[in-house]
């Protein structure tokens, strides 16, 4: 499809060139001439002056109406547009450059590098649209093994897959984007492969933190980005998500490599396409969101998945609006993951940090089928002291704690010590606390629960479980409490 | 949304029951404090006049009795603790309980062993989750005790005493009970019951209060005899009363504070459940609107 519409330009070039019938925000009506209709998802472009700067602007078809117009979603603010302007039909998608030119740079949507130094000149000698099809079912990968990542709440509950796709949720300030960089100091600094970057309509501050991040941590080299933040048009932010991906998927399927993709915030891209949706005609649904939002999340997410050999393991924050989970977007994206990150405004509000839910938070492989048995016998311990204190709360806000039986008394008191213990120090975290992050060793949490679960630490004040690494850390912050005594 | 609205609805359900029951058990234990006060006070001029009686014995004859000789070696103690039945008394049974703890440590540290005597459910379910030995417990009166109940402690009690050490029995017996001040206010207390310390009674007769002359038939030491276990039932029967007129008055106070804790978890679940609601018909309504007006736009825009 791609191929004949690039010859048809080749041929003849003046063939694509249509006007500016409408302008709706960021929708933008295109009519071509008969025959020359552009393709849906191939990019036009068109130059506009404002204050005499001329500027190109790029738009993307997303429907045909009929009659020879196509609407067509814009990538940069459409001010300066003019009905009757000239339109070029690209003839392909939009593309981004992939390879090694993308690493150690950071790129926009549409494929242009925005750090480029001085006079610095890119060669760029392949680039991809896009668009593309998922792998197929028989590339897909089989195995299953598990991804250590020293944070204790994480390992237990949620183990993350190797390969596989993580989701984060959180409302707002609770620590997604922390988590994510916590992942970035915790993975992608001691990992081989290359890792991707795609900021989607966050903050542009923590783009700018994070290529300093990966400065610090030397793998700038081995890393590409690709940033559509908040203060782009929908239309960008609806697709630096795909360019990203495009990259990690050239370097799993062409350079064969183990890839690490970061999303930070798949929400946005939901959110980008309600804002063009109803623009483009469509009825709104549920809750306003896009009719398609299930397809539309779908075919994103069904591209990042790892083939036979080759892995693209992917973490994704995935804001939660009003921490109201069974809003329609982070809903269609949960299904999706293979582990999910739930984060707790009220474990947040109590200071504990990753404020981990780890009575919703869940992994696919949380299973003794791809973990050890001690490993799940101990986080299913660990969640039914949790949950028998969730239940008890009501009581002990009506009653007191000294209407519980004996049985109960204990387990309160452990399910305070395994919510405290469930924190941990991070390295994200050092220049605000002071404390060097901590990795724990999956055999130690495991143990280290256990023993807890077993009651050996009842004898342990709370707060000496609180922000630590192993049961090391534990002891010795005991003694110092007791020699505060 | 609608999820979150049934689990408020639910929980407020959950919590108006609780509430009904606790604000019953309130004016419940509200109605029977002022029996158990009573019967306490019924109680008083019995005690008195065995007090007195004993007071007299004590003062006028020099008979060495078994049981008001202090033990120059005793090895052995036996704490009696007076607990409660049943729970949803607040802090009652713990405290008490907490300072039965407290004398134990005491009584270690002197050197003594320590055999528990439990009234009350709550005690004895206390020792038997930490699996100690216990060497008796009763249960099934402690809101409303009778005299037969405190005779049947007091027989074991004094049993064991005379029994001493040697005789697989004890020295000393401490009672630990919650003393009931006022309304407001009950205190855990110890005291200790035997050996005796005969003019420690409720009422002591007064200095001035000449006492009569008595002659003992058929001798001071049987007289003793006889009276000094009534005595010892008398102050175990006294220690049980005010335990349970303190287990209602606490009862009475948990609940209270229950049932507005209970008041305070309803208004606020009621507010979210409000809340929820209020946010799922503001969204139904923009879902309409905003439905409808992409429709009506869509027509306009094809015609």
């Amino acid at each position: 499809m791609t191929a004949t519409v690039t010859e048809k330009t080749a041929e003849e070039s003046a063939a694509g060139i249509g006007r500016v019938a409408r302008v709706i925000g960021t929708v933008v009506d295109v009519e071509f001439p008969a025959g020359e209709v552009p393709d849906i998802y191939n990019a036009l472009r068109t130059e506009v002056s404002i204050m005499g700067q001329s500027q190109v602007l790029t738009l993307e078809v997303a429907q045909h109406l009929g009659d020879n117009v196509v609407r067509a979603v814009s990538l940069q603010p459409t001010d300066g547009l003019v009905r009757g302007q000239e339109v070029r039909d690209t003839g392909s998608p939009i593309s981004v450059p992939v390879g090694e030119v993308a690493k150690g740079h950071v790129w926009n949507a549409v494929g242009e590098c925005l750090n480029l130094k001085d006079g610095e000149q890119l060669e760029i000698t392949e680039r991809w649209p896009i668009h593309r099809s998922a792998p197929a079912f028989d590339q897909l990968e089989g195995k299953t093994e598990m991804l250590v990542t020293g944070i204790k709440v994480i390992d237990l509950l949620t183990p993350y897959v190797q390969g596989g796709k993580i989701g984060l949720f959180g409302g707002a300030g609770v620590g997604k984007t922390v988590l994510i960089q916590e992942m970035i100091i915790r993975v992608a600094r001691n990992f081989g492969g290359t890792s991707v970057f795609a900021g989607v309509g966050e903050r542009t501050r923590e783009g700018n933190d994070l290529i300093l991040e990966f400065e610090e941590g030397n793998v700038l080299g081995d890393t590409a980005m690709v940033f559509g933040q908040m203060d782009e048009p929908p239309g960008t932010r609806l697709r630096v998500g795909l360019a990203g991906l495009t990259m990690a998927e050239y370097f799993r399927d062409v350079q064969k490599q183990d890839v690490l993709l970061f999303i930070d915030n798949i929400f946005r891209f939901t959110q980008a396409g309600a804002e063009v949706s109803t623009l483009l005609g469509r009825m709104p649904s549920a809750v306003g969101y896009q009719p398609n939002l299930a397809d539309e999340m779908g075919i994103l997410q069904e591209r990042i998945t790892s083939t036979r050999g080759h892995s693209i393991t992917s973490m994704q924050a995935v804001y939660v609006p009003a921490d109201d989970y069974t809003d329609p977007a982070p809903a269609t994206a949960f299904t999706h993951f293979d582990a999910t990150t739930e984060l707790s405004r009220n474990l947040a509000a109590q200071a504990i940090y990753p404020a981990v839910d780890p009575l919703t938070s869940t992994s696919r492989i949380l299973d003794p089928r791809y973990i050890a048995q001690e490993h799940y016998d101990t986080a299913i311990r660990v969640k039914q002291i949790l949950q028998r204190n969730q239940e008890l709360q009501d009581i002990i806000a009506i009653l007191g704690i000294d209407e519980l039986p004996e049985e109960d008394k204990i387990t309160v008191a452990r399910a305070r010590r395994i919510q405290r213990f469930l924190s941990q120090n991070t390295f994200a975290a050092t220049q605000f606390t002071g404390v060097e992050g901590s990795f724990v060793p999956l055999a130690d949490t495991i143990e280290a629960f256990k023993k807890i679960c077993e009651g050996e630490y009842d004898h342990v004040a709370e707060q000496a479980f609180y922000s630590v690494g192993g049961l090391d850390d534990v002891e010795r912050k005991w003694a110092e409490i007791q020699k505060e005594l | 949304m609608a999820g979150k609205i049934r689990i408020y609805r639910q929980r407020i359900r959950a919590v108006t029951t609780i509430k009904k029951s606790t604000r019953a058990m309130e004016l419940v234990a509200a109605s029977r404090i002022r029996k158990a006060q009573e019967r306490s006070q019924a109680a008083t001029p019995y005690a008195r006049e065995l007090t007195r009686a004993v007071s007299a014995l004590a003062t006028f004859s020099h008979v060495d009795h078994p049981l008001t000789t202090e033990r120059p070696e005793a090895s052995r103690a036996a704490v009696l603790i007076i607990a409660s039945d049943r729970g949803l008394a607040g802090a009652y049974s713990s405290n008490v309980i907490r300072e039965g703890e407290r004398l134990t440590e005491l009584l270690r540290s002197e050197g003594k062993e320590v055999r528990p005597y439990l009234c009350g459910r709550k005690a004895a379910s206390y020792y038997r989750f930490r699996r100690r030995d216990v060497a008796e417990e009763w249960t099934g009166f402690s809101d409303k005790p009778a005299y037969s109940d405190a005779k049947a402690v007091g027989e074991t009690l004094i049993e064991a005493f005379l029994a001493g050490s040697e005789g697989g029995g004890v020295d000393e017996i401490h009672i630990v009970y919650t003393r009931f001040v006022s309304m407001m206010a009950q205190r855990p207390e110890v005291i200790r019951l035997m050996p005796l310390e005969v003019v420690e009674g409720e009422a002591p007769p007064a200095s001035e209060e000449v006492l009569p002359l008595y002659e003992f038939e058929p001798s001071a030491a049987d007289v003793l005899d006889a009276l000094l276990p009534r005595y010892v039932e008398n102050r175990i029967y006294h220690c049980m009363l005010q335990a349970a007129a303190s287990e209602l008055a606490a009862r009475q106070r948990a609940m209270k504070s229950a049932t507005d804790n209970a008041e305070e978890l309803i208004q606020t679940l009621t507010r979210q459940a409000n809340q929820a609601r209020q946010a799922e018909i503001t969204q139904e309504i923009s879902e309409i609107v905003g439905g409808a007006s992409a429709l009506a736009e869509a027509t306009a825009g094809s015609e």
